[in-house]
């Protein structure tokens, strides 16, 4: 179990907004507030896992985390360091530790490049060993990832959707980093193939002691690999606690709908599905006050004007942006 | 370390299994060797003298003069003289002649110019008496490597402009832009006129502003290449490896977007040659009497009752027009991403 004071990443009212430009000048007239103020602190070793709504940001607070974005607002600490204002040269350095791992392997692979070739690339880059050595690293990254050595003189169209996502792996733990951005990571692949690399990350993670973001929109998958779980909504984060107490006793309505979505394999059990009526809000111009309410079930006047605290319940690791957090439960374990 | 990608040796054998284009390839490329390895074929040196027990081959190196073969003069050898001096005095010296002995720029007045094609003249002489066929032939050289000079000279400031507005996009792309727009506009040929009225540029010269007015088409494309390559999420794994612009550049977006380039490459050079072609016809190409193509073309118009010089001469430019154009076609359909995966 992770040490709860070992924080390695901690997030603070990070904030990435994308202007709207139009017009000839191209004027800026709007921001998509893509990440609205995100703060999170996530322990070493463990795997906390993003879930939400398509468009929701949670692929922005990704990439904001290891500055592939440059964010707008907040602060950003890795290692107890302030990495949000760093500067190239530093960024460059940092990016040993921290890597990514996207979701559609065909893409993030360049084609045109062989499997060598893509895994030689963090070490030329970093300027790390000797062209003998990292011929050894190289085949031992393959190995441990799962695939055959003699992979390394292959192209990636060679190789199905699972194999090449090994391949995007190795080439993130190359460097062997203490951060990992999973990407949906294992969204693009068949449910069999998905189990298998999840398992690959788990034994990666024991054994090289990786912290992971794991971002989703599936809860099962995410429910499976992770030690804590965050529900964004419309650029914030809703509700942060342990896998465990999300699925018993979720706090923000949003969550509860969210669990309440997810099939069960038992045809005899029967669960009060919450239908949200409407659409996501556009994240140019999120409804005031609360950005759930027009959704919510439980809105009263207060959710329309006051937005919510992200606020601590009692002394449970357990945090939840929502006005009448606490005296909701009753409701939804009810159902 | 040189090892062909799959992919590549894919399109190699398709290239290859179209035939059209895969013979206009061969067709091209026996040209191109005969070309380069004309005056072993078309020439007004001897392949080889033998005179007084020793060995000479003219053909390439120093002119010799007619002195050291026993003729009383000093200046270059005329062989064929020289063959016809050894035939009278019956002496055992030896002259071999070329296939075609006539040089581009030799005259032949034996028979009133132009002269009809004839055994002599294969395809018959232009107004100055000069052998068509040879013309044609060291013609073409000038024209083909012209035309690869200055696609050369295209494509690297088309594709570092494109590039790099691609890339950095912006004011850098706002600024190659409205560049790029103004120089379309900027009429081509008067601009070479008032240029070559006060400057001769010669060869390498005028390649080089043919290809200042004929780089916009490929900056664009690869402006929308790099455009489209960039926001691809390999780009983005090698920025997050910390990878520097000079290696995404290089490594990662030129190569993925060499298959266009290659495509568009013959058509650029059927469009270098009948640049200077056109040139060449209207005067402003080549300095005379280097062999070309335009030049032969203008005295064929002007003498349309010696048929054999504009016929020979258009039929030359279009068949190694219509094979450049069937090669493009080839490497096109080879070249075609639908083909062979989704991505590439």
């Amino acid at each position: 179990m992770p040490d709860s004071n070992d924080i390695i990443l901690e997030i603070r009212d990070l904030k990435m907004h994308f202007p709207v430009k139009k017009g000839l000048f191209s004027r800026t007239v709007g921001q998509v507030r893509a990440v609205d103020g995100v703060s999170l602190k996530i322990r070493r070793g463990e795997t906390v896992g993003l879930v939400g709504e398509s468009g929701c940001g949670k692929s922005t607070l990704g990439r904001c985390v290891i500055r592939l974005y440059d964010p707008t607002e907040g602060r950003i600490f890795f290692n107890g360091r302030d990495i949000s204002q760093a500067g190239p040269a530093e960024m460059r350095a940092l990016r040993k530790d921290m890597q990514i791992i996207f979701q559609d392997p065909n893409e993030s692979l360049n084609s045109r490049h062989s499997v060598e070739e893509i895994l030689e690339e963090p070490f030329i880059i970093h300027d790390v060993g000797s062209p003998e050595e990292r011929r050894i690293w190289i085949r031992q990254l393959l190995s441990r990832v799962g695939l055959p050595e003699s992979a390394a003189e292959r192209y990636p169209h060679e190789f199905s959707g699972g194999q090449r996502q090994r391949i995007g792996i190795a080439r993130a733990i190359a460097l062997k980093p203490k951060l990992i951005v999973c990407d949906e990571a294992v969204s693009a692949l068949d449910v069999s193939i998905q189990s298998q690399v999840l398992n690959l990350l788990m034994d990666l993670q024991d054994e090289m002691n990786l912290t992971y973001i794991f971002i989703a929109h599936g809860l099962p998958v995410v429910k499976l690999i992770s030690d804590r779980i965050a529900v964004m909504y419309l650029g914030k984060v809703v509700e942060f606690t342990s896998s465990q107490r999300i699925y018993d006793a979720p706090q923000h309505p949003y969550t509860q709908a969210l669990i309440s979505a997810i099939p069960e394999a038992d045809p005899e059990h029967r669960t009060e599905r919450i239908i949200l009526q409407g659409d996501v809000p556009s994240p140019i111009n999120p409804p005031s006050g609360c950005a759930f309410h027009p959704r919510c079930r439980f809105a009263t006047e207060r959710c329309k004007k006051e937005s919510p605290q992200f606020r601590q319940l009692g002394n449970d690791e357990h945090w939840v942006a929502c006005h009448h957090a606490g005296e909701l439960v009753a409701t939804s374990s009810e159902s | 370390m040189f090892q062909l990608r799959p992919i590549t040796k894919r399109r190699l054998q398709r290239f290859h299994s179209l035939k059209r284009g895969w013979y206009a390839f061969l067709f091209l490329s026996i040209c191109l060797a005969f070309t380069v390895l004309a005056e072993v074929f078309i020439n007004s040196r001897a392949l080889y003298v033998q005179h007084e027990g020793k060995s000479s081959f003219p053909t390439y190196g120093d002119p010799i003069p007619g002195k050291v073969f026993g003729l009383g003069y000093g200046y270059e050898t005329d062989y064929k003289e020289l063959q016809a001096h050894f035939a009278a005095s019956g002496s055992s010296s030896k002259v071999i002649m070329p296939l075609i002995p006539w040089g581009p720029n030799e005259m032949d007045y034996s028979v009133p110019p132009p002269a009809k094609p004839s055994a002599k003249h294969w395809l018959g002489t232009d107004i100055m008496g000069r052998d068509i066929l040879s013309r044609l032939v060291y013609g073409f050289r000038v024209s083909i490597s012209f035309a690869l000079l200055m696609v050369g000279m295209t494509y690297s400031i088309g594709v570092t402009l494109g590039c790099l507005s691609g890339y950095y996009g912006s004011w850098i792309d706002l600024i190659t832009q409205r560049l790029q727009e103004i120089w379309m506009c900027l009429p081509f040929l008067f601009i070479v006129i008032i240029i070559t009225a006060f400057w001769s540029p010669g060869f390498v010269g005028l390649a080089f502003i043919c290809a200042i007015f004929s780089w916009m088409g490929i900056a664009s494309t690869m402006r929308a290449m790099t455009f489209k390559e960039k926001s691809r999420e390999y780009v983005t794994a090698a920025r997050s490896l910390g990878a520097g612009t000079g290696r995404i550049v290089f490594r990662h977006i030129l190569p993925n977007t060499l298959s266009i380039v290659i495509s568009s490459l013959p058509f650029q050079v059927a469009g270098g040659i009948s640049a200077l072609t056109s040139l060449d016809f209207l005067g402003y190409g080549v300095p005379p009497p280097m062999p070309s193509w335009g030049e032969l073309m203008e005295q064929g118009l002007g003498r349309l009752d010696a048929w054999w010089i504009l016929g020979s001469v258009a039929t030359a430019m279009t068949i190694i027009l219509i094979s450049i154009t069937f090669i493009g076609e080839g490497l096109r359909e080879a070249f075609d991403p639908k083909r062979h995966s989704t991505y590439d």
